[in-house]
């Protein structure tokens, strides 16, 4: 509960965040403090300098991106995701991610570039982010680039995001009236981090008995939040049948090596992959088949 | 404790007549004002000058011997004044006073771990420096290096002889152990129909109060004097081990408990860091504060009593239990803080509410390498009567009978009341089974099995749990006796002092700490209900203070105790108050004192009509006093002492009435279990609840919904779980789980009220509620998963725990009811 010393620098500018987290050694961004300020209180983490961007004004923002597209400035809050009237049209599984995450208070802080940058595979962004394929897009001390979703996670609480970076926007996919989406938090309270999480997305045929693409990822069963490939391999073009949906849930366990602790072992998370691959890849069917007109 | 009065014995008093009828009305509790609009002063609101923060350092392991402890980087720290080690304060305490009989009383245990550790989170060394993020950082750079031994994690292997042990010094990790027997155990099992044999286990856990321990210690170089802020909630009890490990007299000691946010009986082991920081303040001539993290309470504060049964039950074909015997094993953990009390406390409850009479348990309290155990909401009985809930539901399963029926079939009845059951203990009233078809009704049951049966066929899985729980109230402290006959405690009491001043104002103040369950509004109502005024023209004393409080050695707020304890001291206050201010309204308007009746603020004469404000009768006894003969009392200040009428059980037989009343509780669970994750969503629960007259029914629900609450998330998400290697792993609040409001549906309450026979004013205490939800889950779950016949024996059931026993099994075809 008592942190170690820090310093602390309250910037209002992007080129302010950067130019200080270039000056300073040990300097680390502070976003909604959700996550960041528990394991300073813990002292499981000690930055020497503390760069607080949550004062940049123009880092929250959700806007469209053309039609194909939604970008969401790093500094949007997870309240403010799960109530987001065109992520709700465009890309719902976002809100619906984000409605699930802890508790109001705790959502009214957390930023969804916080979530993504702090790289907690227990998160419940981060898997919906892959599955949407999102692009991440960081600016440095060498200019911004842009990085794909399936890179931009690379080991437990490590992102692309370098120390003198800062993600500044992340873009989605709007998803098309043949998608449909799942997004299940297991968990044992309320509003706590998943045992596992399992966000879903299906894309189905005209007739919706088709599956032409799926995606699958995973929170809580790896080191990263991870995609279950296997699984979507399997689906990709098949006839849509209770047996099918069964044997894809036995392979999205393939390549996991989930972790054990007080509230699963490795093998009960592995169980519950299945059994909540198989329901969600239920509810997306079921949705799209209601957005196409195919119930 | 000037002007003690002491009752001859036990008055059963009926409700009070007289009066403008206070007790018994639900008003809403007046200190819950400032508690919910942040003017509560809770200990760490105490500012002192000049006060030293505390930092504790932490054992990493389950059991190790200190090799040595190096201070000097820590010790030149900016802003350090001192660093002690275990070593350090050995020389400067007494340890302290063990309750248990030898060998167990050779125990050595100190405020830090000495030469060895033995759990972990045990604290090993003290940083005391100007401020708490100083403390923080120089604890970090004491280094300690360690002999690591390997721990202890179960109690049943603890207590064999190949066992590493604990505390070299008494050659055995047994705290105590001996044999209850009563009645004719072995004629019960002759006479059988059938044998059960069964394990259960009672898993650790405590109660999470929102505020944690901590204590500020400020001693006087110049007086000599010692003011301990705490708040520990027995704290007249805990200081004879205070003061004789201090080496302090007694009347050096000012103790002061400020607002407790909550306790649940957590809080009475506090007292080694009680002595801690006391010696500190003695060391340094300066206030010393500490408040707990709550990584240090759910490591080192206290779990409950876990409790492992083998036992066996006797049972006709008809579903008569008829005897039971067996072996407990209670794990105590590292040290024995309050135990080996709950290898008795139990015996409160031996029989539970059943009718059977013959009862041999051996029962076992082991030291392992945990968190010290001690008092947790139900308190060594919830353990107890775990085992006898799930006891009536095997018979009923394995004789094919109906859970509620084979209940009925054993408990005590109505008619039998006040009933002695075979150790002497006396259940004081009550309908047993009235109860258990209340809520039965309340759950529309025969409509519940048909919903239940349509689920089944759709593969889902709803079940009901049923189950009964006595909360016993007002212990006999001799029962200590029975595990050590040579402990200087016996009986119960407790004080009130009840006074008016000049102006005609009523005071009030009682030994019991307030915790928030409204003693202050209790104490206004039963002290308005005798004197005519209105509670909120009682001035009731918050908290605790030895300079004003009265208090008996056992004062303190634990074991559902102060509604009966502090109802019968207050009631007796304000009774000899109100017949001195009768004689004195009287003298005044030349009346007898009989005539004198006391109401809305005024003595008013019921023949003449004439009537005197009360502050004119304060004024006239206390400031004008000569309008008096001289030999009238004019003292209107009263303080008494209840003491209820009980006798020394016998530690031979272990025989007699160990507490004074016994509320007791249904309850009813309705949960829907996901089969394939074992995950148990709760649906509805309802509970029925007779603790007598109450004197406020709203404080007395929050009380029912509060324990059935505890029980809940102790069943279904709280458990202080331990790796092998000795870990906590419910280290923080991440991994140990309290209910919040989304996890736990609208608690369902209704009263009975059958007056207690045996506690004053016809009151029996409420508020541990005998952790009647674990049974009753337990039993919900397994009644849900029936078609797969799995059973449970544990009273933590956690989705994987479930998902497990499941794993392998299909439902057989949907069951009848
Ligand atoms: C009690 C509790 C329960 C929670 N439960 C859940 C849950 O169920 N599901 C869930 O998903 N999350 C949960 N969280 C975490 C929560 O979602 C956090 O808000 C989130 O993980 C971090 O976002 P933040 O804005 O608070 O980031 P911070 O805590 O401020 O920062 C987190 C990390 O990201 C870095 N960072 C932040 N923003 C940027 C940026 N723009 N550029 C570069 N680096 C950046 C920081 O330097 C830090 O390393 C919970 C948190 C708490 C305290």
């Amino acid at each position: 509960m008592y942190p170690r010393p820090f310093e602390y620098r309250a910037v209002t500018t992007v080129d302010e965040a950067l130019r200080v987290l270039h000056e300073v050694e040990d300097g680390k961004v502070l976003a909604g403090g959700q996550s960041l300020l528990p394991l300073m209180k813990l002292r499981l983490a000690s930055p020497g300098v503390l760069v607080d961007i949550s004062g940049i004004p123009d880092l929250s923002y959700i806007r469209p991106q053309g039609e194909n597209a939604v970008e969401i400035g790093s500094l949007t809050t997870h309240d403010t995701v799960a109530h987001s009237a065109l992520l709700q049209e465009r890309c719902p599984i976002l809100p619906a991610a984000a409605r699930g995450i802890a508790d109001q208070q705790i959502r009214n802080r957390g930023t969804i570039g916080g979530s993504s940058c702090h790289a907690d595979p227990a998160s419940d962004l981060p898997p919906t982010l892959l599955a949407l394929d999102a692009e991440f897009s960081i600016v440095g001390p060498k200019g911004s680039r842009t990085v794909p979703a399936k890179e931009f996670f690379v080991d437990l609480f490590e992102t692309q995001v370098q120390r003198d970076e800062i993600l500044h926007h992340i873009q989605v996919p709007t998803l098309g009236p043949q998608w449909g989406w799942s997004y299940t938090k297991f968990n044992r309270r309320e509003g706590d981090y998943p045992i596992v999480g399992v966000a879903i997305l299906v894309r189905l045929d005209s007739h919706g008995r088709r599956l032409e693409e799926v995606r699958i990822g995973l929170a809580a069963v790896n080191p990263t939040p991870c995609r279950a490939r296997a699984a979507e391999r399997f689906l990709q073009g098949q006839e849509i049948s209770p047996a099918i949906l069964k044997e894809a849930a036995h392979r999205s366990t393939e390549g996991l090596h989930p972790g054990s602790d007080m509230h699963g072992s490795s093998q009960y998370r592995r169980d519950m992959v299945q059994v909540f691959v198989r329901r969600g890849l239920e509810e997306a069917v079921t949705r799209a088949r209601l957005a196409g007109g195919n119930p | 404790m000037s002007a003690a009065r002491t009752s001859p014995r036990s008055v059963a008093v009926p409700a009070p007549a007289e009066g403008t009828g206070w007790v018994g009305k639900s008003i809403p509790t007046k200190e819950s004002v400032r508690f919910t609009t942040g003017h509560g002063s809770y200990l760490d609101d105490v500012k002192l000058e000049g006060t030293a923060h505390i930092a504790l350092v932490h054992s990493p392991y389950a059991h190790a011997r200190i090799r040595s402890i190096d201070v000097k980087e820590a010790s030149a720290m900016p802003g350090v004044l001192a660093v002690y080690t275990g070593e350090d304060i050995r020389k400067l305490v007494d340890p302290f006073m063990q309750l248990a009989p030898p060998p167990a009383d050779k125990v050595l245990d100190y405020p830090l771990a000495v030469e060895k550790v033995r759990f972990v989170g045990e604290p090993v060394a003290v940083v005391v420096a100007r401020d708490r993020y100083l403390a923080a950082d120089a604890a970090e750079m004491v280094q300690v290096d360690y002999d690591v031994l390997p721990p202890v994690m179960d109690a049943e292997s603890a207590a064999s002889p190949s066992a590493p042990i604990l505390h070299e010094a008494i050659g055995t990790n047994r705290v105590w152990d001996g044999v209850y027997e009563y009645g004719d155990v072995d004629g019960a099992f002759a006479q059988a129909d059938l044998v059960i044999q069964e394990k259960f286990h009672y898993h650790r856990f405590n109660s999470a109060p929102l505020e944690l321990n901590a204590a500020l210690a400020s001693f006087d170089r110049r007086t000599g004097e010692l003011t301990l802020y705490t708040n520990n909630v027995m704290p007249m009890f805990c200081m004879p081990l205070v003061a004789s490990s201090l080496r302090l007299p007694s009347d050096r000691i000012r103790v002061i408990v400020p607002d407790v946010g909550g306790s649940f009986g957590n809080k009475i082991n506090s007292f080694p860091y009680m002595v801690l920081v006391s010696v500190l303040s003695m060391q340094l001539g300066r206030p010393v504060k500490w408040t707990e993290l709550r990584s240090e309470f759910l490591a080192a504060g206290t779990h409950g009593n876990e409790r492992t049964f083998q036992i066996e039950a006797a049972v006709r074909k008809d579903g008569t239990l008829l005897g039971l015997r067996g072996e407990a094993f209670d794990d105590t953990g590292a040290y024995a803080r309050y135990e080996p009390a709950g290898a008795v406390i139990w015996a409160q409850v031996a029989f539970s509410m059943y009718r059977h009479k013959n009862l041999r348990l051996h029962f076992h309290s082991v030291f392992t390498n945990k968190c010290p155990v001690g008092p947790n909401r139900g308190y060594s009985r919830a353990q107890h009567l775990f085992l006898y809930e799930r006891i009536m539901d095997r018979i009923a399963d394995r004789l094919g009978l109906d859970r509620g029926e084979v209940r009925e079939r054993n408990f005590v009845r109505a008619d039998e009341m006040p009933y002695q059951a075979p150790n002497g203990t006396v259940l004081d009233g009550g309908d047993y089974a009235r109860a258990l078809h209340r809520v039965q009704e309340m759950l529309d049951l025969p409509s519940l099995r048909a919903q239940q049966k349509a689920l089944r066929a759709r593969g889902r899985y709803l079940g009901v749990g049923i189950a009964a729980a006595l909360d016993s109230a007002g212990n006999n402290f001799a029962q200590v006796r029975v595990i050590n006959p040579h402990l200087p405690f016996s009986g119960n009491s407790e004080s009130a002092r009840v006074w008016m001043d000049m102006m005609g104002r009523v005071h009030v103040a009682m030994g019991p700490t307030n915790q928030g369950q409204g003693h202050e509004t209790m104490a206004s109502q039963i002290v308005a209900h005798e004197l005519g005024l209105n509670p909120e023209d009682v001035h009731a004393l918050p908290g605790f203070d030895s300079h004003s409080h009265p208090y008996t050695g056992h004062s303190g707020a634990y074991a559902s105790r102060t509604a009966v304890m502090g109802g019968g001291a207050l009631l007796g206050a304000a009774r000899e108050l109100r017949r001195r201010i009768q004689v004195i309204a009287a003298h005044l308007l030349k009346t007898a004192p009989e005539d004198i009746l006391l109401e809305k603020g005024e003595a008013r004469s019921r023949r003449t009509g004439n009537a005197l404000p009360l502050s004119v009768i304060g004024g006239v006894a206390l400031g004008n006093s000569l309008e008096l003969p001289l030999d009238m009392d004019t003292n209107l200040s009263v303080t008494y002492v209840y003491r209820p009428p009980f006798r020394i059980p016998s530690h031979v037989d272990k025989k007699g009435n160990f507490t004074l009343t016994y509320s007791y509780q249904v309850h009813g669970a309705v949960v829907e279990v996901d089969p394939e994750t074992g995950k148990v969503h709760l649906r509805r629960y309802v509970a029925v609840d007779d603790c007598g007259n109450m004197i406020n029914p709203a404080i007395v629900e929050g009380q029912v919904i509060g324990a059935a609450v505890h029980g809940i998330e102790a069943a279904l998400l709280c458990e202080a779980k331990y790796g092998a290697d000795g870990q906590l792993l419910a280290s923080s609040f991440t991994d140990y789980l309290c209910a919040t409001s989304l996890d736990v549906p609208p608690v369902e309450v209704e009263h009975f009220i059958t007056p207690s026979t045996a506690g004053p004013m016809g009151v029996r205490g409420v508020g541990e509620g005998g952790g009647t939800a674990l049974p009753a889950l337990a039993a919900a779950v397994e009644d849900a998963l029936s078609p797969f016949g799995v059973t449970f024996q544990d009273s933590h059931l956690t989705p994987e725990r479930i998902q497990s026993a499941m794993r392998g099994r299909a439902p057989t075809v949907p069951s009848p009811p």
